[in-house]
């Protein structure tokens, strides 16, 4: 607030009235105002005919009915596809584990690496944050696809993917713990004259355990949702079904594969929260 | 302090004859030991059982460098106006979809905000937002290109669904976090239900949700890359073909303009999101 508007009633008292008015909004409200111009400019920019997202009302109309049709497909779905999707199921998940297994071997160490507490070398630590800062900017499906045509379609580029992505997201997150907490305990360790290793495991790591497992759990949970459509792009699992009825327009079918990613997935997610807080 | 010697507690750390110090018993929890064994007979199994050609994994070393010299040791720039403009497109998608997203989630959110919404639809839509943050977008994705055909409209209307899950719970978690005081006092000064929401919730809750916003266009663009795998438009797309047809060379300045651009848009979001919330810190703090 600008010492203007805080004179603004003084200077109508001095006038000889009672001061009924209120002091003026404060200034800086112009920045709100084009806060919502920019943001409304970019809308209009993105919805602009030839440069943005064409919005054809005409063809939503038309084919409104097909969609319809689709719709109706989704909301019957076809039971009896059920025994071809168990293995891909299966897939989806052991892809999601195993992935999730090799992320937390890998990223443990990496952890302790990427944080300042536990890895005072400026250069080393700047040079791993930096390399997963880029390995974390890349979506999965993206190193899912670039990793089929390295070493061939089925589980292997899918986990590959997967860890690439969780270890990118599990140091980020680890390493910012560590650094958060209280540097009592390394501080005695080091003052009773343990090497950097040594206090890193007689302290750091029991101190991280618990919210390591927190981000282990949670990569799972990302895992499994991911894993189920990376097959979309031949990196095995649940994807591969969902192309294979999605080129066959068979909508019953992909509506039972939905059902059962999201009954995978909302059931881990009640596990997940009640280990966590038995965990935190 | 006693000698731990002379005072053998349960638990405390005792003295041999010999005097090596013994630590005290590790307290047993069979629950935890349960979980751990179960733990690990999933992650063995799931190893044990995974159908992976391993002898492929001996030699992904050196197939990983062959490639990443393929990607770039000789880029071929001449793609790079092609990619930004593709590039372009995706951020558009993701920018549309997070306006869409907002405009939904919003109301929504309020609505399923205890103290602020009726019960039954509280439940209703929170149960909705669970379920499609359960299903992955590009489902969603493929959903709706039956109606809006491949492009890149379809990607927005994806992204702006799966956006409503997010924000919505983030949204009235948000609402359900802010404190009593100004919703009694807008109470106590006459005003009405749109009333508090208007002056009483809102403005306590603006910086939080301009901050979820933007974190939710942050992830709208990674997810924008990704939906073009299916072919509505955008870079994934042109990444999706361009590696198909084993173009390396391309297909490495792809990869760096995907990285280079979600880098930069994740630091200025990120340093806008500061702003916001160590701004409104700093406003309340006021007397």
């Amino acid at each position: 607030m600008s010492a203007a508007d805080v004179a603004t009633p003084v200077r109508a008292g001095r006038a000889g009235r009672p001061a009924p008015v209120p002091p003026r909004r404060p200034a800086g409200r112009w920045r709100a105002v084009a806060g919502w111009a920019a943001v409304l400019a970019l809308t209009a920019l993105t919805l602009a005919p030839g440069i943005g997202v064409e919005v054809d009302l005409g063809a939503l109309a038309r084919n409104w009915q097909n969609g319809a049709d689709k719709i109706v497909a989704l909301l019957q779905p076809d039971w009896s596809f059920f025994p071809r999707t168990v293995e891909p199921l299966l897939e989806t998940l052991q892809m999601a584990v195993v992935a999730t297994a090799v992320a937390g071997v890998v990223s443990l160490p990496l952890s302790l690496w990427a944080a300042r507490t536990t890895n005072p070398h400026r250069l080393l630590r700047g040079a791993v944050r930096g390399v997963l800062n880029v390995v974390r900017a890349v979506p999965d499906l993206l190193y899912a696809s670039v990793l089929v045509a390295m070493v061939g379609v089925g589980a292997l580029p899918g986990i590959l993917a997967l860890v690439l992505f969780d270890v990118g997201i599990v140091v980020k997150l680890v390493s910012e713990q560590l650094e958060a907490a209280d540097t009592g305990a390394l501080e005695a360790a080091r003052a009773a004259g343990g090497t950097q290793l040594q206090v890193n495991r007689s302290v750091a790591v029991p101190d991280m355990m618990p919210g390591f497992w927190n981000q282990l759990l949670y990569v799972l949970e990302l895992n499994v949702r991911a894993s189920s459509v990376l097959g979309l792009v031949g990196a095995g699992g649940m994807g591969l079904l969902i192309d294979a009825v999605r080129s066959f327009y068979r909508y019953d079918q992909l509506s039972l594969i939905i059902l059962e990613i999201l009954v995978v997935v909302l059931v881990l997610e009640a596990v997940s929260s009640a280990a966590r807080r038995r965990l935190v | 302090m006693t000698d731990p010697a002379s005072a053998p507690a349960r638990g405390a750390a005792r003295r041999t004859l010999a005097g090596a110090v013994v630590p005290p018993p590790r307290p047993a929890r069979p629950g935890l030991r349960a979980l751990s064994a179960t733990v690990v007979v999933v992650v063995v199994a799931a190893f044990w059982s995974v159908d992976i050609a391993w002898d492929r994994l001996a030699d992904l070393p050196s197939e990983v460098v062959r490639y990443l010299w393929l990607m770039f040791s000789a880029p071929d720039w001449s793609a790079l106006p092609e990619a930004l403009w593709q590039t372009w497109r995706s951020v558009a998608m993701a920018w549309l979809g997070t306006v869409l997203g907002i405009l939904v989630a919003t109301p929504l959110s309020l609505l399923a905000a205890r103290g602020h919404g009726p019960a039954p639809l509280r439940g209703a839509l929170r149960l909705l937002f669970a379920v499609i943050r359960a299903v992955p977008e590009i489902i969603i994705a493929i959903v709706i290109l039956s109606v809006t055909g491949l492009t890149p409209l379809t990607g927005a209307l994806a992204l702006a669904v799966n956006g409503v899950g997010t924000l919505g719970k983030w949204g009235y978690e948000a609402i359900e976090g802010i404190g009593r005081g100004p919703v009694e006092a807008v109470r106590a000064a006459g005003g009405s239900g749109p009333h508090v929401l208007r002056w009483g919730v809102w403005p306590e809750v603006l910086p939080a949700f301009g901050s979820f916003w933007l974190y939710r266009f942050e992830i709208n663009v990674r997810s924008s890359a990704v939906l073009g795998l299916i072919g509505v438009g955008g870079i994934g797309d042109m990444l999706t073909s361009y590696t198909q047809y084993r173009q390396w060379s391309t297909v490495g300045v792809l990869l760096v303009v995907v990285v280079v651009v979600t880098v930069a848009i994740d630091a200025a979001s990120g340093a806008l999101r500061r702003r916001i919330m160590e701004g409104a810190r700093a406003r309340a703090v006021q007397p």
